[in-house]
């Protein structure tokens, strides 16, 4: 501590802010002498200078907060140059807001000085984090780029996701840490699920097989069925148009075509098989004068055009007991339509 | 309940007041406890001891042993003043006894120490007795990748005299992919873990610099590091990675092998 500025500081408590017109007492110490000439100044121009003692001051004191960094670097003597600076400002403090400034400047500057101090602290072989950090990075096994583009401070690569378990494991020796204990048992969590999974995998099996085995019997059985009643459709057409020719002037009753007296089966089958025929315009239905449905093949020029006006339709239902009160009615001996020869039921 | 009464009249009353400020943060009934509870002396332990039969107090030691175990696992430092709170309670006039007889079972059984790490506060740590063994032990335990960031930053701050801006710090964990101001897969909030987590642990200390405008702060290690850590074999470590002998940082070597107690050295060597 320079000895004006102590002088300084013991007079501040007395000033209570006023002007600058005090005693000699203020520069008792101090060996500059032209500051006697100061106390018979003007009121005015003693304001001026100290507004601009004290912005001085805080001018400093904010360049040394800004230019932290560069007043820290080793490489020059920036400190000393403010704090050369800041003796000469104090020369010309008088009250005790400029020295309050004064002091608040010293700290900074002396929290300056401890941090260069502690810089000194490495000697010769320094400590460089930087190096540290990338030598770690290879012992986690970063696994850099191919091509060394920049060699910067970025070493660009992919770190392993194990990276930090690696470097924990290794470092775990320089820790005393107490073990901490957990239970050997284990959560309860791992019960339940391996059970569940054996069983959805068991019952997807199953339905591969299932599926597998299911399009080809589809396969057989559709094509059957289409094979079947194209077949069967075309086979009682046949019957129709022979039994059309043989007698073309006598209706054919419906009844009797379709009804197979031996079979209710074979009967809904050919109701069934007729259906087509009907509409695909190849059969006609009319009524007799009996009221009875009467069936005749259409000629070929007779063929109407499909979506004609025509269009009736109409629901046969039989039943059993129908089909033997017809068969017995109509006294039907024998099917006029014959089985096929195929069975595929 | 007996016995609460034959405590002391200043015991009993504090005790009733704080049941009704049971809102309160635990922290500042924790304080609470802590003004009200004195250390009994010998002749009060040993009063004390007489009433109770062996059974009991070992019974109140396990409790307390067991208590111990499980804070233990996240790593924060138990108070006197919840041990005595949720622990001991009636039997506080024995309490040194129970602590006396914890840290012997700590030692004997499990081979750990029992620490105070903080004599104003009281506050308790748990550290391994034993040295750890230069191979991998039979027993596979899961690493905690937390124990590798702390190396880190543990390391740096020892290499730099043993205590750093916290910039130095982000800035060291940048280099390694480690972002405070972004998430971390492995980590979470960075920050938070550092500055937060690892001064809780008492690994570190987090500390405001003053006169610093904007706000700026400096790292050091904290008791539990002081104890747990030891600065030779980072030293190893490092001269390792760095493929070089550890003497050629003079400084650094002597603080870690010097007869000085680590925390005395760090401390003297930072010349606050």
């Amino acid at each position: 501590m320079r000895k004006s500025r102590s002088g300084g500081n013991e007079e501040t408590p007395r000033q209570n802010g006023s002007s600058g017109r005090r005693r000699a007492e203020v520069d008792g110490e101090d060996a500059d002498s032209s500051l006697a000439g100061l106390l018979d100044e003007d009121d005015e121009n003693d304001q001026g200078l100290r507004r601009e003692i004290r912005s001085k001051y805080r001018d400093l004191i904010s360049s040394v907060q800004q230019n932290r960094e560069d007043l820290l670097s080793p490489s020059n003597n920036k400190l000393t140059e403010v704090l050369e600076e800041a003796n000469k400002l104090f020369k010309d403090v008088r009250q005790a807001r400029e020295a309050a400034l004064d002091a608040q400047l010293l700290v900074v500057a002396t929290d300056l000085g401890k941090e260069k101090a502690s810089q000194l602290f490495s000697d010769g072989n320094a400590f460089d984090p930087t190096a540290f950090a990338e030598h770690l990075l290879s012992f986690m096994g970063l696994n850099r780029l191919e091509d060394d583009r920049q060699n910067e401070a970025t070493s660009d690569g992919y770190l392993p996701k194990d990276a930090w378990h690696r470097l924990a494991k290794s470092t775990e020796c320089c820790f005393r840490t107490a073990p901490t204990f957990h239970y050997m048992m284990g959560s309860f969590h791992a019960e339940p699920p391996p059970p569940k999974q054996r069983v959805e995998r068991q019952r997807r099996v199953p339905n591969k097989e299932a599926q597998r085995i299911m399009p080809t019997q589809l396969k057989k059985m559709e094509e059957s069925h289409q094979e079947a009643t194209e077949k069967e459709v075309e086979r009682i057409l046949g019957y129709l148009k022979s039994y059309h020719q043989d007698d073309p002037s006598t209706p054919i009753s419906y009844y009797e075509f379709v009804v197979d007296p031996n079979s209710f089966s074979r009967t809904v089958e050919n109701i069934f098989h007729f259906s087509f025929l009907i509409r695909d315009g190849l059969a006609r239905m009319y009524l007799d004068d009996d009221k009875l449905p009467c069936i005749a093949p259409v000629e070929e020029g007779e063929v109407e055009p499909a979506g004609a006006s025509t269009r009736k339709q109409c629901i046969i239902s039989m039943s059993p007991k129908m089909w033997k009160e017809i068969v017995d009615n109509f006294e039907i001996k024998e099917t006029m339509i014959p089985p096929p020869e195929t069975q595929n039921e | 309940m007996a016995q609460r009464k034959r405590l002391s009249q200043h015991n009993n009353t504090q005790t009733a007041s704080q049941l009704k400020r049971r809102s309160s943060s635990s922290l500042t009934q924790d304080e609470d406890e802590e003004a009200t509870f004195t250390q009994p002396s010998t002749s009060q332990v040993q009063r004390g001891l007489e009433k109770l039969s062996q059974a009991q107090v070992d019974q109140k030691t396990a409790e307390v042993v067991q208590y111990f175990l499980m804070k233990d696992q996240k790593k924060v430092p138990v108070r006197r003043a919840e041990l005595v709170k949720y622990m001991v309670k009636d039997y506080r006039t024995i309490y040194p006894e129970i602590i006396k007889r914890a840290a012997r079972t700590f030692e004997q059984v499990f081979g750990l120490k029992l620490v105070e790490i903080d004599p104003k506060q009281h506050m308790y740590i748990l550290v391994n007795n034993l040295e750890t063994p230069a191979r991998a032990g039979p027993v596979e335990c899961p690493t905690n990748p937390k124990t590798g960031l702390l190396f880190v930053v543990l390391s740096v701050i020892f290499m730099k005299g043993g205590i750093v801006k916290e910039n130095l710090i982000w800035h060291t964990l940048k280099k390694l992919r480690v972002d405070p101001g972004q998430k971390h897969e492995e980590f979470g909030d960075v920050k938070k873990v550092v500055t937060d987590e690892f001064v809780r642990q008492k690994y570190l200390e987090y500390l405001r610099i003053p006169h610093t405008e904007p706000v700026e702060y400096e790292i050091r290690w904290g008791p539990r590091a002081d104890l747990e850590v030891s600065k030779a074999k980072i030293l190893e470590f490092i001269g390792q990675l760095h493929e070089q002998d550890p003497r050629s940082w003079t400084q650094q070597y002597r603080e870690a092998h010097g007869t000085q107690t680590p925390g005395q050295a760090s401390r003297s060597s930072s010349q606050r």
